[in-house]
């Protein structure tokens, strides 16, 4: 017997741990699963890592924009290849400077719009699945990021924080299938639900056929679903397809801000999620 | 001491040892290809597929190496993903899990190992862990709207996956090999 089984040993293990990921995934989905202890360990000790990749990244890409320009400038005029490389440098610099301080600046305006509280974070990391959208933030829980705050740029609409380590926080991207935030179409206050999509573009649901929707209207958020704040801008409607049957239309939404390519954000708290820290 | 113990614990640490080094080889292995997954990946000009390194690994481990510690370590790949990417727990895991089983039921009847068996594993194992998820997805979240999705991407995103095997498998039987070759060596 005990032979039987340590030459299935595999077999038998494998078939635990199938078991144990379906129970996970289910007290996860239902709410029953109240702490991880592996999420945030792993979260907290890839951090360094991803930042330590991030700059080398972002090294390689200043890099590559370097030899681009350099050989613009090479073309151009040799002689002074040296000297323009120079301020060609100097000026990315001070361009990327400029365009941080910009967009912190926002931030900053942002922040004075009267959020509960709010916390500034870069992102680290992205999405490891072709099927989920989501961003690592180096702000955690040391930070007062807590679970279910709603995430904004400067632009818009984010996502939401669905896990928290101290010193980290993973975000769903509104982008994401499984996200939703409730809207009103800021010219005629009509509510909808806007879900991201897997294969196109995020989607207002739930409008009513009678509902008067045009395209170009912008969608702010309601602050009716508790998480994210009232009146920040989400994006505006770029498809109205009214079909001859059903309750809805079909509406299709541009994003005001493309949250891949987002480097910072404010993470901030309603008093809903508040009362639940 | 008595010559037989002296020579006992020797044997054993002969065993243990280069066990340990494969161990840390997997592990660093499967570290880092979690970090590149979640930083580097996504840049590539793909799209919104992310090349599955970690599928491979599981994949290879259920070729090369079927044991306990192996089905943990896929368990624990998938967990992985689905720490910094899935909007539920246990979703990925249940994938890996299930592609490690199956690949290794299977690689009892198949005899062949080249290049091309790999790229061909990898791609039906990819198909074997979406089917996961989905499953997972329509039994515990919201599933609408997302067939259209899954079908534009689902061969891409295995495609990719099969394309880097067969380097990341020579790689990976290079870095055993190595280990190997050292610990033969007197």
């Amino acid at each position: 017997m005990i032979a039987f089984f340590r030459r299935q040993q595999v077999l038998f293990s494998s078939f635990f741990f199938l078991l144990l990921s379906v129970y996970i995934a289910a007290s996860a989905a239902t709410g029953r699963l109240k702490g991880d202890p592996v999420g945030p360990i792993l979260l907290e000790s890839m951090r360094p890592f991803q930042r330590v990749l991030k700059s080398v990244v972002e090294d390689v890409k200043d890099m590559r924009q370097g030899f681009r320009t350099l050989d613009s400038l090479w073309l151009e005029n040799q002689e002074l290849k040296g000297e323009i490389k120079k301020l060609q440098q100097e000026m990315e610099g001070l361009r990327e400077t400029e365009a941080t301080n910009l967009r912190l600046q926002k931030l900053l305006e942002l922040k004075e719009q009267g959020f509960r509280s709010t916390v500034t974070a870069t992102v680290i990391g992205n999405s490891a699945s072709t099927w989920s959208r989501s961003l690592t933030i180096n702000k955690g829980s040391r930070d007062g990021v807590r679970k279910g705050m709603a995430v904004v740029s400067a632009g818009g609409i984010v996502g939401q924080v669905v896990a928290v380590a101290p010193g980290s926080a993973k975000v769903l991207l509104l982008t994401d299938h499984n996200s939703g935030v409730d809207v009103i179409v800021q010219r005629t206050r009509a509510r909808g639900i806007v879900s991201g999509s897997l294969e196109r573009d995020p989607v207002m649901e739930y409008v009513t056929r009678n509902e008067e929707i045009r395209e170009g209207d912008r969608l702010v958020t309601s602050g009716l679903d508790g998480v994210f704040p009232k009146g920040i801008l989400v994006g505006q409607v770029s498809t109205v397809r009214k079909k001859t049957y059903g309750l809805f239309q079909e509406v299709e939404v541009q994003l005001a801000i493309d949250p891949s390519r987002i480097e910072e954000v404010l993470v901030v708290s309603t008093e809903n999620d508040a009362s639940k820290g | 001491m008595h010559p037989k113990a002296s020579r006992g614990s020797v044997t054993a640490s002969a065993y243990v040892e280069p066990q340990m080094k494969l161990f840390l080889l997997f592990l660093s292995v499967a570290f880092v290809f979690v970090l590149l997954q979640t930083t580097v990946l996504h840049l590539l000009p793909l799209g919104p597929v992310v090349p599955d390194l970690t599928l491979v690994l599981c994949v290879y481990w259920a070729l090369n190496r079927p044991s306990v510690s192996t089905v943990l370590g896929s368990f624990l790949l998938g967990y992985s993903v689905d720490v910094f990417s899935s909007p539920v727990l246990g979703i990925n895991a249940f994938a890996m899990s299930l592609v490690f089983l199956t690949v290794h039921l299977s690689s009892r009847h198949i005899w062949i190992r080249s290049p091309l068996f790999t790229t061909t594993i990898v791609f039906l194992a990819a198909l074997v862990k979406v089917s996961a998820i989905v499953t997972l997805w329509s039994l515990f979240l919201v599933t609408r709207d997302i067939w259209s999705g899954l079908l534009k991407y689902i061969f891409f995103d295995a495609l990719s996956a099969a394309v880097l095997a067969p380097v990341l498998f020579y790689f990976l039987s290079c870095g055993e090999s190595r280990l190997e070759r050292a610990r033969k060596a007197p």
